[in-house]
């Protein structure tokens, strides 16, 4: 009898409890973990950052589950057409080319261009342009892809070279083979204020930036879920609290 | 640089146990490649012509297009368009497996051609069937023969393994490529990185050496 009723309650348990578990969508998403402080793979090996957070927050009061996959930047925006991943909530800029294929949410972070140089070099902005200079930059990013298009039209003769990631670019600036390297100013900060390069900012190029989650252009669900929990987050205290703990307040 | 090596130490749990990914990837490819490249090797060696030129046409495919270009091109292409969601460490354990099996096969085939023509004849004369000529006799030679050309396919792939880190494979170089973003550190953690590497290099080739060396056969020459 008793083994029965035991029996009984199993069954029950995974019946509603699956039900209950089930109802709640498992979302994953992109992130590029080499871009601290938004998005990077903390000290325990789990996903941390500024983004990180916020979704993990979202995700809780909109009830849905969230899992944050680290993978290559370059190739995000294909492992989003190919379902790799549900959506990018990882400082990914909005821009025209990538609202061709995706759809992006409300904008929730805005970042500024900049050009760093070495502390002690007396670099002008206007020299690292214009006087045949070596700029390093990410490959993949829109700041990329903006310094190639208006090159020619303002006069500019700067060389590109490209790298894997943020850091990666300022760690090379460290060690002095490109003269300067174009960033988002959030790996800036975090390179000078945190990793304590000797770099400095000389200037902001491009317009500001905003950040927006990309989701699948049929994933209308998602975005509404992505827009509303925003919403209440940037009315909520924590909204704040993240913005200090990762120092984002330039 | 006592808080230095602490913090290096602190980082290190993290990385080390990437190379258990890196190990997995690197076992699981060589074992698809050995499992194809036997066959394929026997194909190109004893097959009907048509056999013999699929098969050179998929070495000359495998061992001419660079691993990364395979590993987008299967990870974002092929395996999507035939509807397979492939989690990135499956698409990178294929991948590497079946290049490995296109080099692999071409070690086999040169152990397969030194053996003496005579032996295969002299099996199929004493009543084996071709099945049974080449399972009991020509195998275990050509294996052994291929040992030493087994070990080089090993550590060749083992290095190559960290470029699966494109597709977010959380191996080795994807750990300390993290780390070295979050901390600045990036030398730091390349090198931990490059001690890992050669330490999984050393302990496999150490193994297959003894393998050689238990499977050897005293008295036994070509």
């Amino acid at each position: 009898m008793f083994k029965q009723n035991l029996l009984l309650l199993l069954i029950s348990f995974f019946l509603f409890g699956g039900t209950a578990l089930a109802a709640q969508k498992t979302y994953i998403n992109g992130i590029d973990a080499n871009y601290p402080p938004h998005a990077y793979v903390g000290k325990s090996g789990q996903p941390e950052g500024f983004d990180v957070e916020a979704l993990d927050w979202i995700a809780l009061k909109m009830g849905f589950q969230v899992k944050h996959q680290p993978m290559d930047w370059d190739a995000i925006v294909a492992s989003l057409l190919a379902k790799k991943i549900d959506m990018v909530c990882s400082g990914m800029s909005i821009t025209p080319e990538r609202q061709a294929v995706v759809n992006f949410s409300a904008p929730y972070f805005s970042v500024r261009k900049v050009l760093l140089v070495n502390a002690d070099k007396p670099l002008s902005k206007e020299e690292i342009l214009k006087g045949n200079k070596i700029l390093g930059v990410q490959r993949g990013t829109n700041e990329a892809e903006w310094l190639v298009q208006n090159r020619e039209a303002n006069g500019w003769n700067y060389t590109l070279r490209y790298y894997d990631s943020a850091p990666l670019a300022i760690e090379d600036l460290v060690n002095r083979r490109p003269d300067a390297v174009a960033v988002d100013s959030a790996p800036a900060n975090d390179a000078i204020k945190k990793g304590g390069k000797d770099v400095r900012i000389v200037g902001e190029f491009a317009e500001a930036d905003d950040f927006g989650v990309a989701v699948r252009k049929e994933d209308e669900e998602l975005l509404r879920l992505i827009n509303e929990g925003f919403k209440l987050l940037m009315q909520d205290p924590f909204w704040q609290k993240l913005q200090d703990k990762y120092d984002t307040q330039l | 640089m006592l808080a230095y090596l602490a913090a290096v130490a602190g980082e290190a749990p993290y990385i080390l146990s990437g190379s258990l990914v890196t190990l997995g990837v690197v076992c699981a490819s060589l074992g698809l490649g050995f499992c194809m490249g036997v066959p394929l090797a026997l194909a190109q060696v004893y097959g009907l012509p048509t056999a013999r030129r699929l098969v050179a046409v998929y070495t000359w495919f495998f061992r001419g297009t660079p691993i990364l270009v395979l590993l987008y091109l299967f990870h974002f292409g092929l395996f999507d368009a035939l509807n397979l969601n492939m989690p990135a460490l499956v698409s990178a354990c294929i991948v590497l497996g079946l290049a490995s099996s296109a080099y692999q096969s071409q070690i086999f085939r040169g152990s397969l051609e030194a053996l003496p023509a005579g032996q295969f004849k002299a099996a199929r004369a004493l009543g084996f069937s071709s099945v049974q000529s080449v399972r009991h006799i020509i195998l275990p030679q050509a294996l052994r023969l291929s040992l030493p050309g087994w070990s080089n396919e090993y550590s060749i792939l083992l290095k190559d393994s960290a470029l699966v880190y494109v597709l977010g494979v959380p191996e080795i170089m994807t750990r300390a490529h993290f780390v070295a973003s979050r901390t600045s550190w990036h030398v730091t953690y390349y090198i931990l990185a490059a001690l890992l590497y050669l330490a999984i290099t050393a302990l496999g080739l150490k193994l297959l050496r003894l393998l050689e060396k238990k499977t050897r056969l005293p008295g036994y020459n070509l």
